[in-house]
């Protein structure tokens, strides 16, 4: 029996410091997935607890047909898309920074400010995806998870995934052209491949 | 447009990198640890009944038992007796620490039985063992009556919030994780992770003992001796928290002038400072403080007085004794001690040892007097 499945026996069980043991173990992992699942800071810690809270009450139903890391996924997606449902039918009182993911760019070098806008403005991108597009995107391009497993963590079929990653990375390239904060990065990729950039090229 | 196309493929695939370099967020995760652990309890409810549907025939066996034990053996105390044959159905779950009444005496059959407080301890009692929850609520404590249990307890803020007792011994936690075992008169106790405190139950005037991680003690079953291995130490004092008192010296009878500039012999329950008389000097002449050196030699004495005491009034059995303290002596223009206050309290041996001690001792004369403090280093 392997430690992960030991741990794992003992939270179904009710052993509380096993449940411990696994938070900490991929409390990382969980907060990094929301994040990129949800773009906001806001949110974060609540999130992270409410996965964990439903690792908590669903152990139980984990009988070992996949890796725990997948499903420790499939429970993060369910979350954030509850999460994101119920946030839809809210009135937004106040919107995710501007700049930077919620950090303090003041005292930051130039090119770390220049970076946390773009990913400021990329979160942005992903947000505008639809839910399913934009969690087989996080999965499969920022989780490096295959097809195979995102199918297993959305339960989609594969052949599924495969088309929402399509059309997620069309959508984002379109969007990419409307997001100033991204724009140069075109432009200077296309300045090295001495190619028109692109503002000069739609102004024509 | 194929260039175009390109870039912007390049472009979002460099942001994908980018992104993916982004260091996973640093949340408050004591915070969030703290309120998950918290939180649980409230969607245990599931997870019991799930369990105690599973347990439901070893516990009516279980119930049979606890009957025919309260007739036998203890008609006053609710009991429920895990019987060899139900504790191999029990041994896959653990009990309900939290749910079980005070005073429940759980005997572990052929296999273990583990015993699991949510979110603050578990305790594995061994085949054969014998225990029973006799505090519950913040601070738990659980009775060894035989055998032996190994806990693992969440650390907590607060000190020895779980604690085995084991006849007159009481082992409380300072750490993590440990183990005791009752065996004849003698209390076994290990350490795995963190710290235990070992002392007596009744009182805490006894020196207590500090068993940290990788380390062992043998203990007498009233908690006031035993011998330890590994990193473990004695500390002489109140275990318990008790504020330090003042000693005032002045009340005592007139004592006789002595000088400060010789040794002490701190020998028995009285230790005598050896002295020379010294001529009280006239007052115009005196300075406003004794002088530096005064007070060091004053002090020194004083430090030697002690360690006597520290020597005489403590009882370590072959091992490595030390304590810390803060002394503050208050020295009148006349040179006498006034007060002495020690913090934290030394034992109460100990210190009425000193007081008798620095009756005696005399500093240098001067206007005003002194108080000063020394942080002093006991060991035997």
């Amino acid at each position: 029996m392997t430690e992960l499945t030991e741990l794992i026996e003992r939270c179904k069980a009710g052993d509380g410091l096993a449940f411990r043991e696994v938070f900490r173990n991929h409390r990382a992992d969980v907060a990094r997935l929301v994040q990129r699942m949800t773009g906001r800071p806001g949110d974060l810690e609540d999130l992270v607890q409410e996965v964990f809270l439903q690792v908590y009450r669903s152990i139980k139903d984990f009988r070992g047909q996949s890796r725990f890391s997948t499903w420790l996924y499939r429970v993060t997606v369910n979350v954030v898309l509850m999460h994101r449902r119920a946030a839809k039918s809210r009135p937004v009182l106040q919107d995710a920074p501007e700049d930077g993911f919620g950090k303090d760019l003041r005292d930051l070098p130039d090119d770390q400010v220049a970076r946390s806008r773009r990913v400021a403005a990329f979160y942005r991108l992903l947000d505008r995806l639809s839910d399913k597009k934009r969690a087989v995107f996080v999965l499969h391009e920022l989780e490096g998870l295959s097809p195979t497993e995102v199918a297993k963590v959305v339960s989609a079929p594969v052949l599924t995934v495969r088309t929402r990653l399509f059309y997620a990375r069309r959508e984002l390239l379109e969007m990419l052209k409307e997001e100033p904060a991204l724009e140069f990065v075109a432009r200077e990729l296309l300045a090295e491949s001495g190619a028109e950039p692109l503002a000069e090229r739609e102004s024509t | 447009m194929s260039a175009e196309r390109n870039s912007n493929e390049e472009a979002l695939e460099r942001l994908i990198v980018e992104l993916c370099a982004e260091p996973a967020p640093e949340l408050d995760w004591d915070r969030v640890e703290a309120r998950l652990m918290r939180e649980p309890k409230s969607v245990t409810r599931s997870a019991t009944s799930t369990l105690a549907s599973r347990l439901r025939w070893p516990a009516m066996a279980l119930a049979a038992a606890a009957a025919v034990f309260v007739v036998t053996k203890r008609p006053h105390a609710p009991v429920a007796v895990v019987a060899p044959r139900a504790a191999a159905q029990v041994a896959s779950g653990a009990l309900n620490g939290d749910k079980l009444a005070l005073g429940t005496h759980i005997t572990a059959g052929n296999q273990s039985v583990v015993v699991l407080h949510q979110g603050r301890a578990r305790w594995t009692l061994e085949p054969h063992a014998t225990a029973f929850v006799s505090n519950a609520g913040e601070f738990l404590t659980v009775q060894l009556e035989s055998g032996a249990l190994s806990a693992s307890v969440v650390p907590n803020t607060k000190p020895e919030t779980f604690a085995v007792e084991a006849g007159g011994t009481r082992v409380a936690v300072h750490g993590t994780a440990f183990r005791v075992e009752r065996s004849g008169d003698r209390v076994l106790v290990q350490v795995n992770e963190g710290t235990v405190a070992v002392e007596p139950t009744q009182t805490h005037s006894d020196p207590s003992f500090l068993l940290r991680r990788d380390s062992r003690g043998n203990f007498a079953l009233d908690g006031r001796s035993g011998s330890v291995e590994g990193n473990a130490s004695v500390v002489v004092g109140d275990a318990a928290p008790r504020s330090h008192r003042q000693i005032a010296l002045s009340q005592h009878a007139p004592r006789p002038a002595k000088a400060v500039t010789a040794p002490a012999q701190a020998v028995g329950a009285t230790p005598a400072v050896a002295a020379q008389p010294v001529a009280a000097p006239a007052a115009q002449s005196l300075p406003l403080q004794p002088s530096i050196s005064d007070i060091e030699s004053g002090v020194s004495s004083a430090i030697d007085l002690l360690n006597g005491c520290f020597r005489d009034q403590t009882h370590s059995a072959g091992i490595r004794v030390s304590a810390s303290t803060g002394m503050t002596l208050s020295v009148a223009g006349d040179g006498t001690v006034q007060s002495v206050t020690f913090s934290p309290p030394l034992a109460p041996a100990v210190e009425d040892c000193a007081v008798l001690g620095l009756r005696t001792l005399t500093f240098a004369h001067s206007v005003d007097g002194v108080t000063f403090t020394r942080l002093l280093e006991l060991t035997r």
